[in-house]
């Protein structure tokens, strides 16, 4: 485990008819990373991410995931090396109580019995600070509320990797920072995690490393402080600043 | 209500224009002569008949229409090819001809593979009217469900569900929500479209009807009860449905 990346990208490409989604990237991610992709819409980040867990499939290249080379069958998703998702849209399922939402996966596709799912269930709730909830529906709750009970879900898989898709982009402006509070909470405690986000000060606090992607390609990657003090390409410079000042 | 109301106006203007000449002759359906009420009960007595068929009917529609349904999601070009072959060509076929395919040629073809099955007139309707409904049960259900955001799919998938356990847990509570309305309407379809067994010989409310009127000749007067007959059993239903879509609706706005 100590030698192998969590995941191992090489010469992963990937088109949509004539559109370049993903140009030769190459990308490893250790155990226990934090890495954060930026970059402007069509760049790829989300694309890249939903490849690393099978959402999406790619044409050429070579993914490998704590050292298990992977093709994104059906079936990879739930494995020892659990990979959990965070969509920017939450995709909380709607005809279930927000308990049965987080019970559902670990109760069909890990065997738990109900008892177990349950406890499990209320322990993450607790820890995304929503225990009071779980019999609600999800659309009784806030946008921010909704996304942690989504990270909840995910969490209640044990996953091993977090990936998150753009999570608070739908959300209301004052409700971004209870949901990064969660997930800067689930950095501290050395999750791996992948995010897709323009939120440049959660960026700057839990990244350990920042990659900037544009048309398809990584064009840069730097730790956060060297990324945000000095971009070495114009398009990363130009890019940060129109996000820091807008 | 205001619909049975003029119905039923209408029905009374009809029955007092009777004349001792005998232009009206509701006297074959009259219940207080002995003649009368034996038709009567003659006449309801297909109910039974109409009822069992369209039932049976509507639920192995319901069930052939999934099966034809679900192929058209996959991936896969080939399924995707048998539902659309499969519901371009049945929903071509009018229902008449093919009972009479059915009830006429299909034990030929299963005598020639060595099976000798007679089909009787019940199970030749049976058959004819849940094929030809699967293809429109099937086009609900692809609504239905493709109406689910792909979203659902995904989040299930992250989560470890398999194609099986995502279908019965996450797409279909949600689907059949959108699904029970038009496929309760279906019914309403099978139920007249039942009268059709009659040409086949099915003891139902049609051929009823027409064996009386063979009989007394008094067509006018047995097809209005016969008419009438029908309008009581898809009011019911659409009663039914009506109900339905009111707690479906109040679920669904209180839901999503």
């Amino acid at each position: 485990m100590e030698n192998t990346f969590a995941v191992e990208i090489k010469g992963l490409s990937k088109s949509f008819k004539d559109f370049k989604a993903l140009d030769t990237i190459d990308l490893n991610i250790k155990h226990g990373e934090k890495v954060v992709i930026c970059g402007p819409s069509g760049s790829g980040k989300s694309t890249l991410i939903r490849c690393i867990n099978g959402l999406e499939d790619f044409d050429e290249g070579k993914i490998s995931i704590s050292g298990n080379s992977q093709n994104p069958t059906k079936e990879s998703f739930v494995s020892d090396f659990h990979i959990g998702m965070v969509f920017q849209q939450f995709n909380l399922f709607p005809h279930l109580s927000v308990i049965e939402n987080l019970k559902l996966g670990p109760m069909k596709s890990l065997g738990l019995s109900e008892k177990d799912a349950e406890n499990r269930a209320r322990k993450l709730l607790e820890r995304v600070k929503i225990p009071e909830q779980a019999l609600k529906k999800p659309n009784q709750l806030s946008g921010g509320q909704q996304q942690r009970v989504a990270i909840a879900r995910a969490l209640c898989m044990e996953p091993k990797l977090m990936l998150f898709d753009e999570p608070t982009s739908a959300l209301d402006p004052e409700m971004i920072s209870e949901v990064l509070e969660v997930i800067v909470d689930l950095a501290r405690e050395g999750m791996t995690m992948v995010v897709v986000t323009h939120e440049m000060g959660f960026a700057k606090k839990v990244a350990d490393r920042i990659i900037f992607m544009d048309g398809g390609s990584i064009v840069e990657q730097n730790s956060p402080g060297m990324f945000f003090k000095k971009p070495q390409t114009a398009r990363c410079k130009k890019f940060l600043e129109q996000i820091l000042h807008h | 209500m205001f619909r049975i109301l003029i119905l039923f106006l209408l029905f009374f203007t009809l029955n007092s224009c009777s004349s001792p000449e005998g232009t009206w002759g509701w006297y074959v359906i009259d219940p207080s002569t002995k003649a009368g009420w034996t038709n009567i009960k003659f006449l309801v007595g297909g109910f039974y008949s109409t009822i069992l068929l369209s039932i049976i009917a509507a639920f192995l529609s319901i069930f052939i229409g999934l099966v034809v349904a679900l192929p058209a999601m996959s991936d896969n070009k080939l399924l995707k090819l048998f539902n659309r072959v499969y519901v371009e060509f049945i929903r071509s076929i009018p229902l008449l001809p093919m009972l009479f395919w059915v009830f006429y040629g299909l034990p030929v073809i299963l005598k020639s593979i060595g099976i000798d099955a007679n089909i009787d007139a019940f199970w030749g309707a049976i058959i004819t009217l849940a094929i030809s409904d699967s293809a429109f049960t099937a086009e609900i259900y692809r609504a239905g469900i493709q109406s689910i955001s792909k979203g659902q799919t995904e989040a299930a998938k992250t989560i470890g569900l398999n194609y099986y356990q995502t279908m019965r847990y996450v797409i279909m509570p949600q689907a059949l929500r959108r699904i029970l309305p038009p496929l309760a309407n279906q019914f309403i379809y099978i139920v007249k479209m039942s009268a059709f067994a009659s040409v086949i010989g099915m003891q139902e409310l049609t051929r009823r009807a027409n064996e009386i009127v063979v009989t007394e000749y008094r067509p006018l007067e047995i097809y209005t009860l016969l008419i009438f007959e029908y309008l009581i059993l898809v009011l019911l239903i659409s009663f039914g449905v009506r109900y339905l879509e009111k707690k479906l609706g109040s679920n669904e706005s209180a839901n999503s």
